[in-house]
């Protein structure tokens, strides 16, 4: 009788697991739907608020992304957003899967960096795949708009990385408005040396905080 | 060839050149000694000179000259206050209390110290003080002697309250500099700084000597580069907002903040010019940083540079005519100058492959921070290129430096007291290195100005 009462109670919690993952997955067009109902500059400053601790943030991340790095940042906006599940039982439509197509094209967009040489700001050869990738995603999705985010190790002068920052996202930019992106749909903003990922002081953690963040900031 | 060394071990193995010799050191000597007596008994202290000894300082605690002392503790605080500014000074050694041996009955005049208690523990000045409370209102009086001599140097009486009792402590101070220098003392100057003790980086003030701390910024964000005008009334500086960086002024006095410049890209540290009419700064406006000349309102007067590089870190000359910034125009961060004359721009600084944050003085040198030997260091250099001096000695790293408003100390950032920055203050040949800032978190990139008081 026990045995029959544990295996039941195993079988309920498995169950509503299965149902609160989904839930999660689905979560996102909701969320995203109601962005687009607010007016835009709300939404860049929203996105800003949510940043700005930046440690928080960038402590999150430095843990995360030993692991796989797509998974990391399906978990992130689990955590940063609250599922609520009648809304998204109510919408397990067929478009939804298309919907997920674009998130997990969406999270590559922003989850795939790309690295600078110490004191430079030219696109090493190696990135190129991926920002042809990002220009492919911008093109199949007119209605993006993204920001980039210039970022510099701890070496130097602040006010030096900071424009060392920015001439590290318009190389970006620029490569990706070479691809036949419009220039106004790309915004670049620094961070100099303000916001690294990694907080060690030798190469290991250097070569990770020179690096472009890409944010999508509005759809 | 042979008559001229024939010549010279004559005079040499002669006993009457030998003799002659002699003489001739000894009548040098006598001068050399007499010269320098001369100085010494004008100016106490020549602080011109590239190093020099420090003078050993005795300053017991102030003794309550009234009748019903209020406020016990002061006496001995004054005294710490003054010993502290003396030693920051990095002119006195101030002599440790414990070892005094006189008796606690003396007094504070002339007549009643027993000069011998001071000499025979190798005190060479003393300082003895006096005050008096009535409520708020405090009366210092303060006596400086040659323990030698006997004879006092300087006296005074002054007028104050008891929660600015620092403030009358420095200037007296300034006062005591002054007799012995001939130059007045820095101790009535401030600090502004970048200090982290929130989690986000906020805009600090305090004294010169780290006391009176006081945040002034609360963005919550991250603001940086404060910089001073040559008054020290207004304070500029970077601050991120959701676009990016925006220059603000913000007005110590009357507590007001102002936006100055923020145009699409970098806003970013901007340097005054010494007339206090126009600012430096950087801006991406034309897609690349470069440095434009901005009046108070932030109204752009003129480009300064065009240059496919980066150009930041904008600092004047005293007379306002040059400008020194960092460009890696060259391929690596170097210090150039820009003469705003002729608008010719030369470079400065060639040794090491990492030069940055110039910083000028109004004794005409020129403070930067350098990275010869991976990691930074301050050091100083002429205006015209020659006469490079290391301020740090390699203690982890050293950065972000600035002068004093008189151009004889210089302030920067080091992590070398376990890991995170905080300020240390410095005599400009980078002598008596102290650190000045004790907060939580990090103290960065100081800017230092007279007290606007």
């Amino acid at each position: 009788m026990k045995r029959h009462l544990a295996i039941a109670t195993m079988v309920v919690f498995a169950c509503s697991s299965i149902f609160l993952l989904s839930s999660c997955a689905k979560k996102q067009v909701v969320v995203e739907e109601k962005e687009i109902t607010a007016p835009p500059e709300e939404e860049v400053v929203e996105v800003e608020e949510e940043e700005l601790p930046a440690e928080e943030v960038a402590e999150e991340l430095a843990i995360e992304v030993e692991e796989e790095e797509e998974e990391v940042e399906r978990e992130e906006e689990v955590e940063i957003e609250r599922p609520e599940e009648v809304e998204l039982a109510e919408r397990w439509e067929p478009e939804a899967e298309e919907e997920a197509l674009l998130d997990r094209r969406a999270a590559r967009f922003e989850g795939e960096l790309i690295y600078f040489d110490f004191d430079k700001f030219f696109i090493k050869p190696e990135y190129r795949a991926i920002l042809k990738e990002k220009a492919e995603f911008l093109k199949d999705n007119p209605n993006i708009s993204v920001r980039i985010e210039g970022n510099c190790d701890e070496r130097g002068t602040n006010e030096y990385n900071i424009a060392l920052g920015e001439r590290r996202s318009t190389s970006a930019r620029n490569f990706l408005v070479s691809l036949g992106v419009s220039s106004y749909r790309i915004e670049t903003m620094s961070y100099g040396e303000e916001r690294p990922l990694f907080f060690g002081h030798d190469e290991e953690s250097w070569s990770q905080n020179r690096r472009d963040d890409f944010v999508i900031i509005k759809e | 060839m042979k008559l001229k060394s024939i010549l010279v071990s004559k005079i040499l193995f002669n006993t009457r050149g030998i003799f002659r010799i002699l003489v001739w050191i000894l009548v040098l000597g006598i001068g050399i000694i007499l010269q320098t007596e001369g100085v010494e008994g004008r100016l106490y202290i020549d602080i011109t000179s590239p190093s020099m000894r420090r003078i050993s300082v005795a300053i017991p605690d102030f003794k309550y000259l009234g009748k019903k002392n209020e406020h016990p503790d002061l006496g001995r605080e004054l005294s710490e206050i003054m010993s502290n500014d003396l030693d920051l000074s990095g002119y006195f050694k101030p002599l440790d209390k414990g070892s005094f041996i006189e008796r606690p009955e003396a007094g504070i005049t002339r007549d009643s110290i027993h000069f011998k208690d001071w000499s025979v523990i190798g005190a060479e000045l003393l300082i003895k003080g006096g005050y008096e409370c009535i409520g708020q209102q405090l009366k210092v009086v303060i006596r400086l002697f040659d323990v030698f001599s006997g004879k006092q140097l300087y006296g005074k009486r002054a007028l104050g309250i008891v929660d600015e009792s620092r403030y009358l402590i420095h200037r007296l101070g300034n006062e005591i500099i002054r007799t012995l220098t001939g130059d007045p003392g820095p101790f009535l100057t401030k600090l502004a700084f970048v200090g982290t003790s929130t989690g986000h980086k906020e805009i600090y003030l305090s004294d010169y000597d780290g006391h009176n701390l006081k945040q002034i910024t609360s963005y919550n964000t991250i603001t940086l580069s404060p910089r001073w005008s040559p008054l020290g009334e207004r304070l500029m500086y970077t601050s991120f907002r959701n676009s990016g960086t925006v220059l603000f002024m913000h007005d110590v006095l009357r507590e007001s903040v102002t936006k100055i410049s923020d145009r699409k890209g970098l806003n970013i540290a901007a340097a005054w010019r010494p007339n206090g009419k126009e600012l430096a700064l950087t801006l991406t406006i034309s897609g690349n940083p470069d440095i434009y000349l901005i009046d108070t309102t932030g109204k752009i007067l003129k480009r300064l540079t065009k240059n496919w590089g980066i150009d930041v870190s904008p600092t004047f000359s005293p007379d306002g005519k040059k400008m020194a910034f960092v460009s890696n125009r060259s391929g690596s961060p170097q210090i150039y100058i820009l003469d705003l004359v002729s608008s010719q721009v030369e470079r400065l600084t060639f040794q090491g492959n990492y030069n940055t944050s110039p910083a000028w003085s109004k004794l005409d040198r020129i403070a930067f921070a350098g990275s010869f030997d991976h990691h930074f260091d301050v050091y100083t250099i002429s205006p015209d290129g020659k006469d490079l001096r290391r301020v740090t000695q390699g203690q982890s790293n050293n950065e972000n430096p600035c002068w004093s408003p008189d151009g004889r100390y210089i302030a920067f950032s080091s992590n070398r007291a376990g890991g995170n920055y905080h300020i240390f203050i410095a005599n400009a040949n980078g002598e008596n290195q102290r650190k000045v800032t004790f907060s939580k978190g990090e103290q960065l990139s100081p800017s230092w100005a007279q007290y606007s008081k």
